[in-house]
């Protein structure tokens, strides 16, 4: 298939900015997906062993439902974040994108609700651990089981999306056109580093989780060492495992020696060193953003060499410059988002450490990001309808 | 080499994949405007309570905000790409003009989602872990939230039936997209059933609290009454001023059914009036399951055909009024630099310009036609019908096959081949690929 194809399948529109943009964006957020797919999976995971052993043993009844819950919230914020990715690789990958999800179509569909239902499950499975059901483990494992099956199709789609040599070979087998969008595809080697990282992120969630909880009373200290060995166990083991596959895959793509991937590497091996010292877990946090980064770039890279490979021109993508949709996007990242957000975890932070109830004293942190945020929140929503009336005043009258 | 940037075809027998969109679609409108509903409603609750003392009201927000995590953050945050998903296989290159012209306001959609997905669980689940004052401002943040996902969406989904003026054609801007003459009033008419929902989602929480306090329960349906019937009222206004920003198009397509639709319309606010006015006189009356049943009703006779009407009405086009539903752009944008694409079509055919024909079947040779006119009927028809027989989805062999080969050939070229019907995209084609088609169409409708 040559490149004349693969070009005249970009958007008439154009992009809106420059490329580059959009695959650094596309780079940052997929790695935040990931980082939560990782720990839902793996927490939820853990938790599933820990249902079998709260019975008889204390601490793992103390864990288990907070394993749960973990798990839940970063189902949500998995999805959320997912969004942004899928929103950046379409405006420069689209044909990839869209070829993948036609070809696949059936399974585009039994994705969303097998999320749904795998989801829905997840819920039951908290509930039922709560009330102490006996049949608990085993709706966690198939929810858990559901889940990771939508990791699966996540990955058929990302592998469908940058082979686009086989393309037609799929949509038409020996010329015979399938429109039944039953394709499936599946690279072991990638799909099994992607989720062998789900051991070590938990891991690593788990050395912060003791140390986050060692300033508060109600916790034993005992309990604590428990969940931070356990954890520091968990990321050596998890890391060593992940770094071996990826080194595999490295090979395969004929990347090993790429310095994107030297730099994984290292960053790997520092990590690994951080985990097992267990000083600061935070620290260790930060360096697993740059994994998680470093991972994100490669998959990139990858993608860029396949598609550029056979002709693509990305940078060359015609652009018609939009310049109030982008400043609106900017401000309210920046501004809004930061805020907004700051709120929220400096909350969560707060209530987190206080046993009881947290009072946000006039002047504190959490009072002013709270009034903050709320002043920005108005605002916004002036400027909106003020633009709007703007635009449609000066198109209608 | 001459091509044009189709995708490959996903296609659905007898449901045709605008289907699964409509059943993503409507789940996901109960799920999100509850959700936006809910929030304002939150607000709402949080000032009474934090005003008047009233305890008991925070635990009402608690068991609402259970369901609504389920509800509209499982199965609403879901079916959102969910829609999305689906319509990219469906219609990619729809969804690729929205995204190529919206991008930015749909990336500042998600900065909203993100704060609303972390907002919703420290509404819940810090109801008691942190003092009222800083709460309610967090439940105000939260409403506002929810209403800027709905004002950052509402211009793209009215940009998907029209742009609503001119201006877009010649700046190619995505703010002159994006607020066209029907982006306020549908966003107006799309508060109101938010709220609306709201109350009947509310109602459901507090009828299920009877049994531990049955006053609080009565008290709480009758304000579920009210606000029900306060965002019934703004819907309904807002409706009829959202029928008049709508395109020629829709109207005609609108003028077909309107009977039925203003019945349908007519029954619902009747009995959706009398089940509001129960819920405010006789509070007691409102049962579970009555709740239950009524939030169904409205999502199968309500929102349902309004979802199938407003995709109808959008016909021949799916974004823009310039993509056509069966993929082809079909007029110039010339602030983007965009080209039409019909006139090429009808020179070269879709068998040259499509990427996507196998070579053993561009050309049409005696022992090919019937499967070549098989392949470019999907192509052509299936976004809009099912090509079996006894197909759900506006069936065409009833439709063409008493036409006749010669007939449907003729018509193909002469009517829908010079872009006369109003709902119907232009397509022209050379002879020989109408030829290919009519056989294909006469040998099934047989
Ligand atoms: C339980 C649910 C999910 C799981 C386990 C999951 C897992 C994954 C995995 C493993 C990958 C990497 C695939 C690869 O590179 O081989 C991936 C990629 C991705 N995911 Fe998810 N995901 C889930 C849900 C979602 C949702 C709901 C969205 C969208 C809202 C989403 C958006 C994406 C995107 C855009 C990519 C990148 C695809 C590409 O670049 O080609 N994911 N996901």
């Amino acid at each position: 298939m040559d490149a004349t194809f693969i070009n005249a399948m970009k958007d008439a529109a154009g992009v809106p900015f420059y490329p580059v943009v959009f695959q650094g964006l596309y780079v940052l957020t997929w790695a935040l997906h990931a980082a939560f797919v990782l720990l839902a999976l793996g927490s939820m995971g853990l938790s599933i062993y820990g249902s079998t052993r709260q019975k008889s043993d204390p601490y793992w009844k103390i864990l288990t439902p907070h394993l749960i819950m973990t798990g839940k919230i970063s189902i949500s914020v998995l999805i959320v974040l997912g969004v942004a990715p899928l929103l950046f690789t379409q405006v420069i990958y689209d044909s990839g994108w869209y070829v993948a999800n036609t070809l696949s179509g059936a399974w585009v569909f039994i994705f969303i609700y097998a999320l749904i239902i795998g989801y829905t499950m997840y819920y039951w499975y908290q509930y039922a651990n709560k009330k102490g059901s006996s049949s608990n483990t085993l709706i966690g494992i198939v929810s858990f089981a559901i889940l990771v099956f939508c990791g699966v199709l996540m990955h058929n789609f990302a592998v469908e999306a940058i082979s686009p040599t086989q393309w037609m070979d799929w949509y038409a087998p020996n010329g015979v056109v399938d429109n039944s969008g039953w394709n499936i595809h599946i690279d072991l080697i990638r799909l099994g580093f992607m989720v062998s990282l789900m051991i070590p992120v938990t891991g690593i969630f788990m050395q912060n989780y003791s140390r986050f909880l060692s300033t508060r009373q109600d916790f034993e200290p005992k309990y604590l060492e428990f969940v931070k060995n356990l954890g520091t166990k968990m990321a050596v083991i998890g890391l060593i495992i992940s770094a071996a596959l990826f080194a595999v895959w490295m090979l395969k793509e004929n990347l090993l020696l790429h310095p994107l991937s030297l730099a994984t590497v290292a960053s790997v091996v520092i990590l690994l060193m951080l985990a097992i010292s267990n000083k600061n877990s935070y620290l260790t946090t930060g360096v697993l953003v740059i994994v998680a980064l470093l991972i994100s770039g490669v998959r990139e890279l990858i993608r860029y060499n396949i598609m550029s490979g056979i002709g693509y021109d990305l940078y060359g993508y015609h652009m018609n410059l939009e310049w109030e949709t982008i400043a609106m996007f900017l401000l309210t990242f920046v501004v809004l988002g930061f805020t907004g957000i700051a709120f929220i975890l400096t909350m969560a932070w707060k209530v987190g450490k206080t046993e009881g109830v947290y009072t946000a004293t006039e002047g504190s942190a959490v009072s002013r990001l709270a009034n903050t945020s709320l002043a920005i929140f108005v605002l916004w929503i002036v400027v909106y309808f003020g633009w709007g009336m703007v635009a449609l005043f000066k198109n209608t009258l | 080499m001459d091509l044009l940037g189709f995708y490959p075809l996903f296609y659905v027998p007898h449901f045709g994949s605008a289907w699964l969109m409509g059943l993503t679609g409507a789940i996901h409108i109960m799920a999100s405007h509850t959700s936006v509903g809910a929030a304002l409603l939150f607000a709402f609750l949080a000032y009474k309570a934090q005003k008047e003392n009233r305890t008991d009201l925070y635990d009402y927000m608690k068991r609402y905000g259970m369901f609504l995590l389920i509800f509209s953050y499982v199965i609403g945050s879901i079916t959102g790409p969910g829609i999305w998903y689906t319509a990219t296989a469906a219609s990619p290159r729809g969804i690729s003009a929205l995204i190529h012209n919206f991008v930015w306001v749909w990336a500042t959609e998600w900065v909203f989602f993100v704060y609303e997905v972390l907002g919703v669980f420290a509404l819940i689940y810090f109801i008691d872990k942190i003092d009222r004052k800083t709460h309610l401002k967090l439940t105000y943040t939260f409403a506002i939230a929810s209403v800027g996902t709905l004002a950052l969406i509402i211009g793209i989904i009215s940009f998907m039936m029209w742009p609503g003026t001119e201006a877009y054609y010649t700046t190619g801007s995505a703010s002159d997209a994006f607020f066209g003459i029907n982006t306020f009033p549908h966003m107006f008419l799309r508060i109101g059933f938010m709220i609306m929902m709201s109350g009947i989602i509310g109602m459901i929480i507090s009828s299920a609290m009877r049994k531990e306090n049955k006053e609080l329960s009565e008290e709480l349906t009758q304000k579920m009454g009210w606000v029900s019937l306060l965002g019934g009222f703004v819907t309904v206004f807002f409706f009829m001023w959202y029928v008049n920003t709508l395109p020629l198009n829709a109207h005609t397509l609108l003028g077909m059914q309107k009977d039925a639709i203003v019945m349908n319309r007519i029954i619902l606010a009747i009995l959706f009036s009398i089940y509001f006015s129960i819920a405010i006189i006789k509070p007691q009356w409102v049962t579970r399951t009555l709740a239950i049943t009524m939030m169904l009703v409205i999502g199968i006779v309500g929102v349902w055909p309004g979802e199938k009407l407003r995709e109808t009405m959008r016909k021949p086009w799916v974004a823009g009024q310039y993509v056509y539903s069966d993929q082809i752009i079909g007029r110039d944008v010339p602030g983007k630099g965009i080209k039409e694409e019909t006139s090429r079509l009808a020179e070269k055919g879709l068998l040259k310009l499509d990427p996507w024909i196998p070579d053993r079947l561009r050309t049409i040779t005696p022992e090919n036609k019937l499967e070549v006119g098989k392949l470019l009927t999907r192509i052509a028809c299936s976004n809009c019908h099912s090509l079996e027989k006894d197909g759900l989805y506006r069936p065409l062999m009833p439709l063409a096959g008493p036409m006749g080969e010669e007939g449907i050939k003729d018509y193909m070229k002469n009517v829908i081949g010079t872009g006369s019907i109003p709902y119907m995209p232009k397509i022209s084609l050379p002879d020989e690929e109408y030829d290919a088609m009519a056989a294909y169409i006469a040998s099934q409708a047989k």
